[in-house]
């Protein structure tokens, strides 16, 4: 039935730059009404790209989106909302403390003479809609009072009272538990009947394949295949996922496991909302990856060892004693440093000088007689500066004038600086181009070869197969693999953390 | 990807973005001279221009005489924008010290009428200030509010508290304060007979450029400031830090309550009315910033010094004083642009 229709939604031959990267190379794809089309990839394979390309957040370097046959002339977020584009994102972007209805009308209130909103009629037409889709939400309750799962229901309505034909759901099912997974299907189910077009992009491909009519793979910013979904299966979406079935394990000789070394880090049995019965060692002297997709438990594990979270049951063991940090300043005392994930975000002051976001995390080092050395501080830094190779002007530049590789770099700085037997890097190659990336891979090396014990948590398999000594899988929160880098394979990883669900019955 | 794109590479100015207007003009300059923010100098160039014009304009303008007269009005403020820019840039502020001052002249004005010692009076008065600092600290530091809301619950307390303690009537006699602070240094060298109350200024401006650039709680004021975030994930101890700020707060306060009663000779609860907006506003004149991360003793001294000048300029073109609030706005409006275009 397909073939015959105009697609609802035709996306021409999309090119994407980013400075260092080529986001997406001329990738097509389309989708007709009522259809609901899988977009599965690897991290950094270009989905997110592409469904900012089509809801309009990036204008497309080259080629062109089309939607009801006709080209998308401006490229922005309202004007994509206008033509009924909606995207659902994991979080859902409500505004908390008005009503239900409130948030579904926003833009499209129902009005009484002289513009007076007619609170009644919005609060009907919000539970005609709910009703529609058989949703039991009472529209008159502030949003702050309704779960995660919820507000995404009320985010999908709110989507589709302003008249959206196209509808994507980026990882939709990441918050929700099972039973509300199932609502969520029934749903887009629904959503199907109504002549909705949904563009459902995920991790999960046990949910792909139940939804989806056709997939399409994306492998490095370029298509790889669209397929029914009959003529499918999850293995082959993997392997088009990986590129070739085959991958010789990338890593050299991997020294057996932290052999006579002593354990840095223990993680007995450890369960938190996330985690369930974690058990997980390294040995000083390793480097360790940890992987997973997003939700699956890597962000808990960094949060509990830098002493963000409390495990609920379970304890943690640092060099043999135990260790229950009650946050960053106990856990850097005890020799532990995670580099945070978001480098501008969360890890650097934008304004203050590279010596000054290195000697923060010690600035005792740097103190004599009660104040700080100036001269002591340069030096200190430069070091760092110096081993690391950041492209700084002098220590004295502020480190938002860095590049994105070189804040990284920063931010390693300190993870030196403080002096950690114990580093958690997260998500350390995010958003870096490969020539920073290859440093940053050689300077965890370098570290792991002085005795320090790393632990990088990463959802780029293949970046971390890279570097890593062992590489310990997670899935809904457990470790479903621990196995030595040279002993495994991109593909087999891939397959144990988003394939088919039987590697977690085993 | 984003980031990147954002973020000029400073070694490659061919693949830098456009720069900014003058940027051909400072690489010619040695390195030294190079490194210094030369727009962030605004003030002091609007400050010498004004005076220009006013000293073309009128002949008693350019004298000694104003000018000490310029600087004893502003010094009381001065002391007390040194302690507001420490807290803005933390990304704090405190909005009680009007009130505060007045509760600090007051403890020490009423123990003066006592017949206490002179000693005794500014350490209770000091002290006094110091407390309310540090219970403004605590809450800031405990409660997730904004320090605004909370310093504006503390002035209104202290409205009451000071008025309760006078019962409205101020304090006329405040003894050995007046002695030290209301005249004239020994005109010779080295003070050429300028305002006692330049002394303990410059003190304090002297003490704030060093507490900000080389002590590790200075230090840690702007990593708060800068990103509270990164800042917590480095270490820094974020609730004990801004509890030693208020109450730092608290002390530069009672100094300038001490400063102030001394200059006009009464402690009253309005003795500091609309200090609280105007060392913000002087502080941000100067540059530095309302939300945190950037600032500096020197830059908020030349906003309070703008502030001066433009207050006595007004005067001298015969204009009445309400052109002195228009005109006060006005600086407020540009220098948040300022900074705006700066970012």
């Amino acid at each position: 039935m397909t073939e015959t229709q105009q697609p609802l939604l035709a996306v021409e031959n999309v090119d994407k730059h980013f400075p260092g990267v080529q986001a997406l190379k001329s990738v097509s794809l389309t989708l007709v009404a009522g259809e609901v089309h899988g977009l599965v990839g690897q991290n950094g394979a270009g989905k997110s790209t592409l469904v900012k390309c089509i809801s309009g957040v990036y204008a497309p370097d080259g080629g062109c989106i089309v939607l009801d046959g006709e080209p998308i002339g401006t490229y922005s977020p309202k004007h994509a909302v206008d033509l009924g584009i909606a995207v659902v994102h994991q979080r859902a972007q409500l505004l908390p403390w008005l009503s239900v209805a409130e948030n579904v009308m926003l833009g499209h209130f129902p009005t009484r003479v002289r513009g007076i909103i007619d609170r009644h009629r919005a609060n009907q037409l919000t539970r005609e809609l709910l009703e529609r889709f058989r949703l039991e939400i009472d529209p008159e309750v502030k949003v702050t009072q309704l779960a995660t799962p919820e507000r995404q229901q009320v985010a999908i309505a709110k989507a589709l009272y302003g008249r959206a034909k196209l509808l994507i759901l980026d990882e939709p099912t990441a918050a929700l538990d099972a039973a509300r997974a199932e609502r969520l299907f029934a749903l887009v189910e629904d959503l199907q009947r109504h002549d909705v077009g949904v563009l459902y992009v995920s991790h999960h491909l046990e949910e792909v394949f139940r939804l989806a009519d056709r997939i399409t793979v994306l492998r490095d910013g370029e298509l790889v295949a669209t397929r029914p979904t009959c003529e499918l299966d999850q293995s082959e979406v993997v392997t088009l996922m990986a590129g070739r079935r085959l991958e010789a394990p990338p890593r050299a000789p991997a020294k057996a496991a932290g052999n006579g070394k002593a354990e840095a880090i223990v993680l007995e049995a450890v369960s938190t909302d996330v985690l369930h019965d974690v058990a997980l060692a390294v040995h000083a002297g390793e480097v360790v990856g940890i992987t997973g997709v997003i939700g699956a438990g890597g962000h808990e594990i960094a949060r509990l060892l830098f002493g963000l979270d409390r495990p609920r049951t379970g304890r943690l063991l640092l060099g043999g004693n135990a260790y229950a940090p009650r946050g960053p300043l106990q856990a850097i005392d005890r020799g532990l440093f995670t580099v945070p994930e978001d480098a501008a975000g969360e890890g650097l002051v934008p304004w203050l000088s590279v010596a000054a976001n290195i000697t923060l995390v010690d600035l005792p080092a740097i103190t004599r007689a009660g104040l700080l050395s100036l001269g002591r501080e340069r030096a200190f830094a430069r070091r760092f500066v110096d081993r690391l190779a950041i492209a700084a002007r002098s220590p004295d530049t502020p480190v938002r004038t860095l590049s994105g590789g070189n804040q990284q770099k920063v931010l390693l700085a300190k993870a030196l600086a403080a002096e950690a037997g114990v580093l958690v890097l997260e998500e350390p190659t995010q958003g870096v181009d490969v020539h920073a990336k290859a440093e940053i891979h050689r300077i965890v090396r370098a570290l792991a070869a002085e005795g320090k014990a790393v632990i990088v948590i990463s959802t780029d398999i293949r970046d971390l197969l890279e570097f890593v000594d062992r590489v310990v899988a997670l899935r809904d929160g457990q470790v479903v693999e621990d196995v030595a880098a040279a002993e495994t394979s991109y593909a087999e990883l891939l397959d144990l953390t988003v394939g088919a669900v039987k590697a977690v019955a085993s | 990807m984003s980031a990147e794109t954002r973020v000029p590479v400073p070694e490659v100015p061919g693949a830098a973005p456009p720069a900014p207007a003058g940027a051909r003009v400072r690489d010619r300059l040695p390195r030294p001279l190079r490194e210094i923010d030369w727009i962030a100098f605004w003030p002091l160039a609007v400050m010498v221009l004004i005076i220009v014009v006013t000293a073309l304009r009128s002949p008693h303008y350019f004298t000694v005489f104003n000018f000490e007269n310029i600087l004893s009005q502003v010094a009381p403020l001065g002391i007390v924008t040194m302690g507001q820019t420490i807290l803005l840039i933390s990304a704090g502020l405190d909005l009680s010290v009007g009130y505060n001052i007045a509760l600090a002249s007051i403890v020490t004005g009423l123990l003066l009428e006592r017949g206490q010692p002179l000693w005794l009076c500014i350490a209770a008065g000091i002290a006094a200030s110091t407390v309310v600092g540090f219970t403004n600290g605590v809450l800031v530091a405990q409660n997730r509010a904004h320090p605004f809301i909370i310093t504006l619950g503390m002035s209104i307390f202290l409205f009451g508290l000071d008025t309760q303690l006078t019962g409205g009537a101020p304090v006329n006699d405040m003894k050995g304060l007046y002695t030290a602070f209301g005249g004239y240094l020994p005109n010779g060298f080295p003070f050429f007979g300028l305002p006692s109350l330049t002394i303990p200024l410059l003190i304090v401006v002297a003490f704030t450029f060093a507490f900000l650039r080389w002590s590790p709680l200075g230090r840690r004021a702007y990593a708060i400031g800068g990103n509270e975030e990164a800042a917590y994930l480095s270490g820094v101890p974020i609730k004990r830090s801004k509890i030693y700020l208020y109450t730092l707060m608290g002390v530069l306060v009672g100094i300038t309550g001490m400063v102030l009663a001394g200059q006009i000779n009464e402690a009253s609860f309005n003795l500091a009315q609309n200090f609280e907006l105007e060392s913000i506003a002087c502080a941000v004149i100067g540059g530095t910033a309302l939300f945190g991360g950037r600032g500096g003793a020197l830059r908020s001294l030349q906003g309070v010094a703008l502030w001066g000048v433009v207050q006595n300029a007004i005067v001298f073109a015969g204009l009445s004083s309400n052109y002195q609030e228009m005109a006060l706005g006005a600086v407020i409006v540009v220098a948040v642009m300022v900074q705006r275009a700066q970012r």
